[in-house]
């Protein structure tokens, strides 16, 4: 492993100030690592129409420059720093732990960036492509709300026109993300095609770009998507795991046992195993949306749990939820973010070599986890987040009280307000809101 | 000999544009997809794309997403396509291609897939989400070229010359030439920049070109001559289809073929 980033520097010192020095670099390779074509294993690749093809070379090569040019990486890091508000805490939870009684619980709390999530990582970094390409307009798809959010933060920030694409059944349930992505000047697209959820609206924002090529760059919010999505995403959030290797480090003087974070597409997770792939000794594992009942389909969003068979959809090879012919199922999960049909490449391979587990936790898991979470620690995490949550719940009262497990809390439970009111049936709420709307 | 090259020789030696039309298999259903197929026989098309649908068609604009949906819906299946092209094609000299994505392909196996489709009649395969470059990891020209199926590049106005003389190494029968940046779709003009672009990949490229993507009724078939091949239709079709009364709807699309054709000669 090529990694630009020494824990505790030149001595055996550790400095807090990472980003006062640029030694550190998110950009650095693993053996999990993509071919030159794309390829992670027999996942990933480029399997889009010849319209995209010249489009995604050229990204790839100015992103290649990128990597090679200080001047960019200092750029990011500033903007992580001072705009972003990184680095964020790793904060042992202690209460959780206590009443858990087994494993030490750290929160990687992603949710105090900006904008409430960890896809302002990815969008920063992508903005900063966008303009070196001089391009004039973002294009994205979100799905719980939080990548379209970053995409029409930086949009403003940096000076570019946006428009987003959202599934309809999406647009409704994360309502708050589309006043704010409105109100930062983006244009959001309810998608009606499919699922009319996550998958849809990738589609959309692929289609979009097609039409659009020259002027527009499209912001993909996860590690997925053709070459070079997937790795591009994978860098700019590597933050979150270098940040913990130091963290730890500062912390517990050893690095942690465990890491645990949902996997949707899989960007926030990649962004915390990433610095650790290599270290064999630190255990992995993804939570995939296990939804109302994981044994039928279009009941959850769980890939990686038997149902999931490999496809190629939107550009890129994985594991996807479809039939024996190959056409992609509907979905379900209580978290629009975790609602996919598909999985990023890095993650199908790190599951096909068994370097990272995967499991499922329920809805109904997730909901307990929240208000648990939020009742010990004071730490109300997002619905997607909630899912590595409940599952570190589970996990952490089976081990030992001196093995350490690092949970990323990859956003901020605040755009849930309306699924959490509906679903928690507060009386009180349902009466402000009615109230709200005569 | 593929029928393709039967067929462009026929087309050259009668001094003319060709016409491809598009037929999504089980839009508005299987049956009346087959009676669409046989209407486009009757009337004299030149070739015919029959689309096995799929759930998520990326280059596809609002036309043919819903044929798409619609057809996915109705669970028309691989087997019914293989089904519908031995129906018909086995009897015709006319060729017809199946136009998919490559995940239909490839969840039924691409050696499979090739070598059902060329017993089924099939003439050649349009995937356009399967680019050269993918060729190495899934060995899709290979097997469709095993078996006598013509592999039909796609190309667009944003192919560059380097991307145009690698399609062009691996052209079979004819290239299809995607004649604007956009999805498929059809639109009142021709592009702008049609003619230089298409002057673009014929620098390149020494097949017949065939051009879709925006075209819509006669007068752009008589636009393209001298400068195509083949004309290519497919959303227009759906469209007068599905906006005609149901007892008008074949008459119509089928008056509306013939004025295509007449606009061939």
């Amino acid at each position: 492993m090529v990694l630009n980033f020494k824990v505790g520097g030149e001595g055996t010192s550790f400095s807090p100030h990472i980003f006062n020095n640029h030694m550190k670099s998110i950009f650095f390779k693993t053996e999990y690592d993509a071919d030159n074509y794309g390829h992670f294993g027999t996942f990933g690749g480029r399997y889009v129409p010849e319209m995209l093809m010249p489009a995604l070379e050229e990204l790839a090569a100015v992103y290649d420059a990128a990597k090679q040019d200080p001047d960019f990486l200092q750029e990011l890091m500033d903007l992580y720093k001072n705009y972003d508000g990184r680095p964020t805490p790793l904060y042992f939870a202690k209460n959780l732990t206590k009443q858990l009684g087994g494993a030490k619980i750290y929160l990687k709390n992603e949710g105090l960036n900006h904008t409430g999530a960890h896809k302002i990582n990815h969008c920063l970094g992508q903005a900063l492509l966008a303009k070196r390409m001089g391009k004039k307009r973002l294009i994205a798809e979100t799905g719980a709300g939080q990548h379209g959010l970053a995409t029409a933060t930086v949009a403003a920030k940096f000076g570019f026109a946006c428009t987003v694409y959202m599934g309809a059944v999406d647009y409704e349930r994360q309502r708050p993300n589309v006043f704010f992505m409105e109100l930062l000047g983006a244009t959001v697209v309810p998608v009606e095609h499919g699922t009319k959820r996550l998958k849809d609206a990738v589609t959309a924002a692929l289609q979009d770009w097609i039409s659009n090529v020259d002027d527009s760059y499209y912001l993909l919010g996860s590690a997925l998507g053709p070459h070079p999505y997937p790795s591009m995403v994978r860098d700019f959030q590597s933050i979150i795991g270098l940040e913990v290797k130091e963290q730890i480090m500062e912390q517990e003087g050893r690095l942690p046992d465990y890491l645990v974070a949902c996997v949707g597409g899989g960007s926030n997770a990649l962004g915390l195993f990433n610095a650790f792939l290599e270290n064999k000794e630190v255990c992995m594992i993804g939570v995939e949306a296990g939804g109302r009942d994981i044994t039928k389909i279009g009941e959850h969003a769980a890939r990686l749990q038997s149902a999931g068979k490999i496809g190629v959809v939107e550009g890129y090879k994985s594991y996807f939820l479809q039939n024996d012919d190959g056409q992609v199922q509907s979905t379900h999960s209580i978290s629009a973010g975790l609602d996919y049909a598909g999985i990023g490449p890095e993650h199908a391979l790190l599951f096909e070599q068994g370097r990272v587990a995967y499991h499922a936790v329920s809805d109904a898991q997730v909901i307990a986890a929240l208000q648990l979470l939020a009742q010990t620690e004071g730490v109300i995490p997002a619905l997607e987040s909630a899912h590595a949550v409940a599952y570190a719940i589970k996990l952490a009262p089976t081990l030992d009280d001196e093995k350490i497990m690092v949970v990323n809390v990859s956003g901020r439970g605040d755009k849930d307000i309306f699924i959490l009111g509906d679903i928690l049936g507060d009386e009180k709420w349902k009466n402000y809101l009615k109230k709200k709307s005569q | 000999m593929n029928k393709i090259d039967a067929q462009l020789k026929k087309i050259k030696s009668q001094n003319r544009i060709g016409l491809m039309t598009h037929i999504v298999v089980g839009y508005p259903d299987l049956a009346t997809s087959k009676n669409l197929l046989k209407t486009m026989l009757e009337v004299g098309v030149d070739f015919i794309e029959l689309q096995i649908p799929f759930s998520d068609p990326l280059a596809d604009g609002p036309t043919l997403m819903v044929a798409n949906q619609l057809a996915v819906q109705h669970n028309t299946s691989v087997r019914q396509s293989m089904e519908l092209m031995a129906a018909v094609s086995l009897t015709t000299s006319t060729p017809i291609l199946f136009m998919t994505y490559f995940n239909i392909v490839f969840n039924y196996g691409v050696a499979r897939f090739c070598q059902e489709a060329s017993q089924a009649g099939c003439s050649g395969l349009i995937v356009p989400d399967m680019p050269l470059d993918e060729e190495r990891y899934e060995g899709f020209i290979e097997q469709a070229e095993k078996f006598d199926l013509y592999v039909i590049r796609t190309l667009a106005p944003s192919s560059t010359p380097k991307r145009l003389r690698l399609n062009a190494q691996l052209a079979k029968g004819f290239v299809y030439f995607a004649g604007r940046q956009a999805t498929t779709g059809s639109q009142r003009e021709l592009d702008n920049n049609l003619f230089s672009n298409i002057k673009k990949v014929k620098q390149y490229i020494d097949k017949p070109v065939a051009v879709g993507f925006g075209i819509s009724k006669p007068e752009h078939i008589y636009e393209l001559k001298n400068h195509a091949e083949i004309a290519v239709l497919g959303s227009k079709v759906v469209n007068i289809y599905h906006e005609s009364a149901s007892d008008m709807a074949i008459k119509n699309v089928k008056i509306f073929l013939q004025s295509l054709v007449d606009a061939t000669h």
